[in-house]
């Protein structure tokens, strides 16, 4: 991996986590608490169906990025790495 | 009707024993001195109840915090939750989240709007967090009017317990500052430059922006926690100063209209005359706040003074706090047509 995307990497997920708590109202947690791998939904972050769509909202706001397909999505929507990297590669494709 | 519990949020500080601070304190130029008298949400320590309202706006968390305490104060142990009703009263609704819903339709377009603010700038959203978080099965209301909203839910509590539909009522008002409701009112009326709403001036007025909720556990059952008897709630009474064996008027007068001169017409000079507002704000649900004070006085046997006593039109001012024996108190509210309102309260 090119030093170059490590670090554009690295900012996006660091954003994604900001976004996400301020966004989904996750008042008690810090971004920085937020392990880059853990599940976002379920046992890991605890988010919901609910907080999927307002991450939908989320993207599609400020990334430009309309995720259509909910199947997709699980997958996407994994861990703060695997939306970071969806980011990443998508955003990287429309430029 | 009885009302067993109370629960309180206004700028002071949250909970029954907090307002009643406030009202023995009196009025602090020092404390009090604010162009608005917010809220501050932060200073709720219950976190249980806060993960339960994640997604909550501010109107919704103020609503369920004044319930629930509403509840717990009440000290009724077993309530079937299913013979427990809610109804919310409130002059503008959750109006700060729908100018949020609208400024997302506008900056993002309609696909990009927030599902969450959308779930929350319904009107019904608050008596839906409050039943969800105090897991109530019981029949459910909002009622959103301009100047009577608190009056008109206290109403249909009653005809709720008297035709049975349910045993006991969470009834209770709410609404939130925001800088369109604060653009507005300090554009068409007078701020209150010196921090002192002045109750008993009439005209001119001069008013402070302010947010809160109030919540009543009400019920035909009396416990040895019941702050007071709901006598009665009557709309566009005449001839006010002729009630004289009541002990207390208690006045909503707070700066919230341009002329409240019609309240001169309610005062007696036989029956001394109070208004709270300095110590909680301006605002359309204030009866609510007041109509508190008047029931913490009856379940206390104690007056509380007058915090602001401005008096220009000589009128006879509660001057004295301490126990005295109270029997009965009246609430009154006026709207800008001087239709009035007026909840009787009387001794439990």
């Amino acid at each position: 991996m090119s030093d170059n995307k490590t670090k554009e990497l690295i900012e996006i997920r660091e954003k994604l986590k900001i976004m996400l708590v301020e966004n989904l109202s996750l008042e008690d947690i810090n971004p920085d608490d937020i392990k880059t791998d853990e599940p976002l939904f379920g046992e890991g972050l605890g988010l919901d169906s609910l907080d999927a769509v307002e991450i939908v909202v989320m993207l599609q706001r400020n990334f430009g990025l309309e995720v259509k397909d909910m199947n997709k999505g699980k997958e996407i929507f994994y861990s703060i790495d695997t939306l970071a990297d969806y980011v990443y590669e998508n955003t990287k494709n429309k430029s | 009707m009885n009302i067993l519990g109370i629960g309180i949020v206004f700028t002071g500080g949250c909970g029954i024993d907090a307002y009643e601070n406030a009202l023995i304190k009196g009025f602090n130029a020092e404390d009090n001195n604010l162009f608005v008298y917010s809220v501050d949400l932060d200073r709720i320590k219950d976190k249980n109840l806060w993960k339960k309202l994640r997604r909550a706006d501010k109107f919704s968390k103020m609503a369920v915090l004044a319930a629930a305490d509403a509840a717990t104060n009440s000290a009724v142990l077993h309530m079937d939750k299913k013979r427990l009703g809610i109804i919310v009263s409130s002059a503008f609704g959750p109006q700060v989240t729908t100018f949020d819903f609208l400024d997302g339709l506008l900056d993002y377009g309609e696909v990009n709007v927030s599902p969450t603010v959308f779930s929350n700038s319904v009107h019904n959203a608050a008596s839906s967090y409050i039943a969800g978080v105090l897991g109530v099965h019981g029949p459910c209301l909002t009622i959103t009017q301009f100047y009577f909203s608190f009056q008109t839910a206290l109403q249909m509590a009653g005809v709720w317990l008297d035709e049975e539909r349910c045993d006991y009522c969470l009834v209770g008002a709410v609404d939130q500052y925001g800088e369109v409701l604060g653009y507005i009112q300090n554009h068409k009326l007078s701020l209150a430059e010196d921090g002192r709403i002045k109750p008993f001036n009439f005209k001119p007025t001069y008013q402070i922006p302010a947010e809160g909720s109030v919540f009543f556990l009400v019920s035909k059952n009396k416990t040895d926690n019941t702050f007071c008897k709901i006598e009665s709630i009557c709309f566009n009474k005449n001839n006010l100063d002729n009630n004289v064996d009541v002990d207390l008027n208690i006045i909503d007068a707070d700066g919230a209209m341009a002329d409240e001169s019609a309240y001169l017409s309610a005062i007696s000079p036989k029956i001394p005359t109070a208004a709270y507002a300095p110590l909680f704000g301006s605002m359309m649900i204030g009866s609510a706040f007041n109509c508190t004070a008047g029931a913490l006085m009856l379940k206390n046997q104690a007056y509380y003074k007058n915090p602001v006593t401005d008096n220009p039109h000589g009128i006879n001012l509660l001057q004295d706090q301490g126990s005295s024996s109270i029997e009965r108190i009246s609430c009154i509210r006026y709207n800008c047509n001087t239709e009035n309102a007026i909840i009787h309260l009387k001794r439990a």
